[in-house]
């Protein structure tokens, strides 16, 4: 492990991470309306994003763009000044962001709108700007015109591969789960291309992140009764702590409880730690509140937890720990400044949008 | 309140077969008062089951907004917005039937049936949207039942009104109209039948009194 590596990633994200809303802060924009909210913002680092919007066309809409546009900002100095090896890790993770604009556009052209009213809905990311987003919807006029587009960027090959099961099935979710895994197992790739501690860091946070993306897939397909091929159509690739027959047994299972007992019997005979402090606050959660979207809110903190948890294991400066972990708490302060300018325009009291929120601390 | 006397016959028979009619009449007054008296009860049993309907379909309508809400404030309005853009609308049908009611009515009778899911496809996508979106579905789905069952006590109620009108109707007929008319009917033949009587009474007293005469002048004249 060289030092050296991180002598321009570690600076800057311990001067972005200083950046980050306080808590306090954070739970204080709750109680106020959006047009307060935005003032506040604009005494942060939003505030090169926020300042373009004109008062009139302030909402939620316009607000959520200009955290994304921020954040992918934030996300392109962290990677540019990240050592190769967590460079490559670092864009796989950003391009889950691509695949939300891929999504997006499979979805405009599915339902047939306008490529205005498409863009409306696209929020660039990565190698998808505005313009070649505008310029592959205008040139496709169904999913195979488009999804011959994405040949350049990788994700039209494992399209074309979906689309004889597209046409048959007529399901859109197919598609868009195989661009899910289809990132989900670049992420996976460029894990494995770390060495030491940066793996072993790695390994876990994002091992978690796809874990719980699967864990969500399939808890919610139980408490939906969906049949089990159903769900492993929807399950992106798994981190090594769990197998197959791991995830065929929860899906198996009697109900979403029994589903969670297996999976973390799992993560006990893999001695995966981490992924069992995750899991038991999810059993422990879901037999208090019986809710699927309490249990989500868990998996998410978890996620968060376990970033700051490899921070204080590792030693902090040097390596990937502290990187994706100021990732996940930038994205999560995204996420729940979104909550608060939703909630704050749909007229919810304080408490109601705090319960929203995902604070680790 | 107009009769025609001229059609009436004063005879003691139609006397008898007008006061038949009249004790009919009020006996199926009674009768509708009775019926007009379930109707009543009936009415205003759906009286005090509407405002709890009402209140059901709020409540449900309620969570499930918040609860569309809760999913905006997770994943983000716009994500919420896109992904309607390829979501299939709830499909339900409303079965409509007919149920025998107070009185043997028949009343509508509407029932919600959701069709069930023929595709292996979930309504949403699971990997971007929260299980808030779940909720709020299956809110809006306990809401539309609830509409249904709140449109059946209406228009069962309708109904019920439309019957109590006519009920109405039928009883203000016979007890303003008919009986009155009946009434007056009968008090024509008793008037014309005790003015027969009265002639009738007289004509066998001058009668009487001129066989009396005859029969003094008889003696008289034998005298």
């Amino acid at each position: 492990m060289s030092a050296w590596k991180y002598k321009r990633l570690t600076p800057k994200v311990i001067a972005s991470k200083l950046r980050l809303i306080s808590k306090k802060d954070l739970t204080d924009l709750c109680g106020r309306n959006l047009e307060a909210v935005s003032l506040e913002l604009s005494k942060t680092p939003y505030k090169q994003d926020i300042a373009g919007i004109p008062t009139a066309r302030l909402d939620s809409l316009s607000l959520e763009r200009a955290f994304f546009r921020n954040f992918e900002r934030t996300c392109m100095e962290i990677t540019d000044c990240a050592p190769r090896g967590v460079k490559r890790l670092l864009s796989a993770v950003q391009s889950k962001f691509e695949a939300n604009v891929v999504k997006t556009m499979l979805r405009a052209r599915a339902a047939n709108i306008s490529i205005d009213e498409a863009m409306s809905y696209v929020i660039p990311a990565g190698r998808l700007d505005e313009a070649s987003c505008r310029g592959k919807l205008g040139n496709s006029k169904n999913i195979v015109d488009l999804i011959e587009t994405f040949s350049d960027l990788g994700y039209g090959e494992v399209l074309k591969n979906s689309l004889t099961e597209y046409e048959t099935t007529g399901a859109l979710q197919t598609l868009e789960a195989v661009v899910d895994k289809y990132v989900y197992s670049r992420i996976w790739e460029a894990v494995g291309k770390l060495m030491g501690v940066d793996r072993r860091i790695s390994r876990t946070v994002l091992g978690i992140e796809i874990d719980s993306v699967n864990v969500k897939v399939v808890l919610r397909g139980k408490a939906l009764n969906f049949h089990e091929d159903q769900i492993k159509r929807l399950l992106v690739s798994s981190s090594d702590v769990f197998e197959a027959k791991d995830w065929e047994n929860a899906m198996r299972s009697r109900d979403v409880k029994s589903a969670i007992e297996s999976l973390l019997s799992a993560a006990r005979s893999s001695l995966a730690r981490d992924h069992q402090y995750v899991l038991n606050d999810v059993l422990k959660e879901y037999e208090r509140s019986k809710s699927l979207s309490r249990l989500e809110t868990v998996l998410d903190l978890g996620l968060l937890k376990t970033s700051l948890r490899m921070v204080r294991r590792y030693t902090y400066f040097f390596n990937v720990g502290s990187a994706l972990a100021f990732w996940n708490l930038k994205w999560f302060e995204i996420r729940n400044l979104r909550a608060i300018i939703r909630g704050v325009e749909a007229n919810l009291s304080s408490a109601e949008i705090r319960k929203l929120l995902i604070l680790p601390y | 309140m107009s009769v025609d006397l001229a059609v009436i016959h004063p005879t003691r028979l139609e006397l008898l077969r007008l006061r038949r009619r009249r004790t009919l009449a009020q006996g199926i007054v009674d009768i509708l008062k009775k019926d007009y008296e379930a109707l009543v009860l009936a009415l205003f049993e759906l009286v005090r089951r509407i405002p709890i309907l009402r209140n059901q379909v709020r409540e449900a309508l309620n969570e499930a907004y918040n609860s569309f809400i809760a999913a905006q404030m997770i994943v983000g309005p716009t994500k919420t917005e896109e992904v309607s853009l390829t979501c299939d609308p709830v499909d339900f049908d409303v079965r409509l039937g007919s149920r025998k009611g107070v009185l043997g009515l028949v009343l509508p009778m509407l029932e919600f049936a959701e069709n069930a899911t023929t595709d292996a496809n979930p309504r949403f996508s699971l990997l971007d949207t929260p299980a808030k979106l779940d909720e709020s579905n299956k809110g809006i789905v306990t809401a539309l039942g609830c509409i249904i069952k709140l449109a059946e006590a209406q228009a069962t109620m309708k109904e019920i009104l439309e019957v109590m009108s006519v009920k109405r109707r039928q009883i203000n007929r016979i007890e303003y109209k008919v009986i009155p008319q009946l009434e007056a009917s009968i008090r024509y033949v008793e008037l014309i039948l005790e003015e027969t009587e009265r002639q009738d009474a007289i004509r066998v007293r001058i009668l009487q009194r001129k066989r009396k005469e005859r029969a003094l002048r008889t003696v008289l004249v034998s005298l």
